[in-house]
């Protein structure tokens, strides 16, 4: 029962990252995420329901308050001014996508003889090389997009199946988790940030760096 | 000695977010990276054996660890100098906002720290989020400026980087599982996988290898991941590109050193990794400086070329690659220190608006010097590393290191010369100030140091870093 809706979760994880890979719309793009953080967080209980490691609990609470929440609603209130992403770079959405069926099967290809020598079972191994699968595709919406702040959503993908990959094959100690979320979400506001800066004005980004080291309220 | 560390590097930035003054803000920060390179200074005449912190040991202070702090102590000292000065001249000519002063200086006392935990790092986990941070606090530095033309070099630098780290992260989690396969409980504590990596299987520790290395060389500007360094280092603030330069790219070759030591005794794949991508960065990098007209990207692919032939020189010598990274780290600081003279007074970075340099002495002996001694020029420090590694290649390679450097020299030499030429247009003369000059002074008396003869206490720190990593 927990296999089958740890496998439904994996499709609808992909459907996710193809939603990203293909929509304009910023604010559906930064729901989408949102989406995609929930189902992560999913994951990481009906993980905790199989194999009863508090860690995974803890870590699906932590994927709800920092990637469910507070990127999301980071990335909307700084920036409000991008509504539309139009612009494609190198691979169209529908390249973008035949592109990922040909990263998966390379993915199971590459790695299915690894991760055998590792000793992971079945769900095990497709959970991690649907984290593999995710990351090249976080990668290929990094390339096939010019806004920087889609970027940073494919950047966010990448980082979601790092996640998955970590949460198949070996579960990191909570403490190494958090402070790997607490950094993201550092990294993920400047770049916002600096994203917000190529749309404005510099002065708009010194006003925030300002706000963000706490000298200026 | 991490918390004494940790303590100064929350003390200085209050202290500085109290501060009313710059004059104030750039004392402080000398005084954190003098406080700085004294605990350093015990710290090498006292290492022994490795010293563990927190219960689980996540930190720890080895000989490896201690050498980069040193190197990055020395540079933060003489930045710090050499920073109010400079600061004050980014002000007049109005390319650093008032408002931005304490943002810059705030930037750099937390990369200070936020550098020394990484190297301190015995959890390669915590090294990896350490790594990350530097890649922040570097990027907050870069748009210090007032031009928009830093949001994209820090963006890229950003997303080249912190893209290509996940990839590390992907072989530490696999690294992790390795360690938990043989040992029964995970760990990604280095002197634990150190002492176990005998029983872990030789192809997983390749791929682990493989996978490291991408985040790890793309912070160190390695090719094919080089591409963020020279716009990074030119756009910066030559404070900041100093940093960038030693500190920052010692991150990442700090990591492969660290994986290539644990993997080298079972898999060729971190030899032959560390050759290739080590001779293919030299090669990009040397012919890349031939068509530089710009002095800050001249020195900036000079790094790739010196992070390439480090990087190629791992398998062969360790002892002269570290050697060869702290006088690359003062050679770097010298021309960084130098260019950002020469930049307040031409108004410029193009070398075509260069002419008759010597009308700032001081810089232009620092960029002449500097320029020497990072081709390999005796008396310097870089020519007894490159003379050592060089007469322990094969001799088919050796012709093509010494074409490479042939060509990065040759490249530094029409640049320099070009420099020189009479000028006819009357310039307002700048004055550098007393901590500029300083550091100048400073960087160059040790460059000449640790050519003629290096202290007994750092020979015995580097043959104690070696027979650690053996």
């Amino acid at each position: 029962m927990i296999d089958a809706a740890i496998k439904t979760i994996f499709v609808l994880l992909y459907v996710t990252v193809a939603f990203i890979m293909t929509r304009r719309d910023i604010i559906s793009l930064i729901s989408t995420y949102a989406t995609q953080s929930f189902l992560l967080a999913c994951l990481a209980g009906l993980l905790y329901m199989q194999e009863r490691h508090a860690t995974l609990l803890w870590l699906a609470a932590l994927i709800l308050i920092i990637k469910m929440v507070l990127i999301p609603s980071t990335i909307r209130s700084i920036q409000k001014k991008m509504k539309r992403d139009m612009e494609f770079a190198y691979v169209s959405p529908t390249g973008s996508l035949m592109l990922s069926i040909v990263i998966i099967l390379l993915s199971y290809g590459a790695l299915s003889h690894l991760l055998r020598e590792l000793g992971l079972g079945q769900l095990f191994a497709l959970g991690a090389i649907t984290g593999v699968s995710f990351t090249m595709m976080g990668l290929v919406v990094i390339f096939s997009r010019k806004l920087v702040l889609t970027k940073i959503i494919g950047y966010l993908a990448m980082e979601d199946g790092v996640m998955i990959f970590s949460m198949f094959v070996a579960e990191l100690p909570l403490i190494i988790e958090a402070l790997i979320l607490v950094d993201l979400f550092m990294l993920i506001i400047l770049s916002t940030i600096l994203a917000l800066g190529m749309e404005t004005t510099i002065e708009e980004v010194h006003k925030r760096l300002q706000v963000l080291v706490g000298e200026e309220k | 000695m991490i918390t004494a560390y940790v303590t100064i590097g929350i003390l200085t930035p209050l202290l500085m977010l109290l501060s009313r003054t710059h004059k104030t803000t750039s004392l402080m920060l000398v005084a954190h990276t003098l406080i700085h390179l004294g605990m350093t200074g015990i710290l090498v005449i006292n290492i022994t054996e490795p010293v563990y912190y927190l219960a689980n040991n996540y930190f720890f202070i080895d000989a490896l660890s201690t050498f980069e702090v040193l190197i990055t102590s020395i540079i933060f000292f003489f930045a710090a100098l050499y920073a109010r000065g400079y600061v004050d001249g980014l002000l007049t000519e109005r390319e650093l906002s008032i408002k931005n002063v304490k943002v810059f200086y705030l930037g750099l006392t937390t990369l200070l720290t936020g550098l020394t935990l990484a190297f301190f790092s015995n959890n390669l986990a915590l090294f990896w989020i350490w790594a990350e941070v530097t890649t922040i606090l570097s990027a907050v530095l870069l748009v210090t400026l007032n031009a928009k033309e830093n949001i994209t070099a820090a963006l890229q630098y950003v997303f080249v980087t912190s893209t290509a780290m996940l990839f590390s992260f992907i072989g530490l989690i696999m690294l992790f599982a390795v360690s938990k396969q043989a040992l029964g409980a995970g760990t990604l504590n280095w002197d634990v996988l150190m002492l176990h990596a005998s029983e872990f299987s030789p192809a997983l520790l390749g791929v682990t290898f493989a996978f490291t290395f991408i985040g790890f060389a793309a912070k160190a500007g390695i090719f094919p991941f080089h591409t963020w360094l020279p716009e990074a280092h030119a756009k910066a603030p030559s404070v900041v590109s100093v940093i960038l330069s030693t500190s920052v790219t010692s991150v990442g070759l700090y990591g492969i050193i660290r994986m290539y030591a644990l993997v080298h005794p079972y898999t060729q794949l971190g030899a032959e990794m560390a050759t290739v991508f080590g001779l293919l960065s030299m090669g990009v990098a040397c012919f890349s400086m031939l068509q530089q007209k710009n002095l800050k990207m001249l020195i900036a692919f000079s790094t790739v070329e010196n992070l390439g032939f480090m990087l190629f020189a791992i398998p062969v010598s360790l002892f002269w690659v570290l050697f060869h990274s702290l006088a690359h780290a003062l050679a770097k600081a010298l021309l960084f220190f130098s260019a950002g003279i020469i930049r307040r007074h031409y108004h410029s970075t193009e070398l075509s608006k260069m002419k008759n340099i010597l009308q700032q002495p001081f810089a232009a002996w620092g960029l002449i010097m500097g320029g020497a001694a990072a081709m390999g020029m005796p008396p310097f420090g870089i020519f007894l590393s490159k003379w050592f590694i060089l007469t322990n290649v094969r001799p088919a390679m050796l012709s093509v290191l010494l074409f490479f450097m042939l060509t990065a020299a040759a490249a530094f030499a029409v640049a320099l010369t070009g420099t020189l030429s009479p000028d006819e247009e009357k310039k307002e003369k700048y004055r550098p100030s007393r901590g500029m000059v300083l550091s100048l002074a400073g960087v160059l008396f040790l460059l000449l140091l640790f050519g003629v003869m290096v202290p007994e206490d750092i020979l015995a720190l580097l043959t104690a870093t070696v027979e650690g990593l053996a």
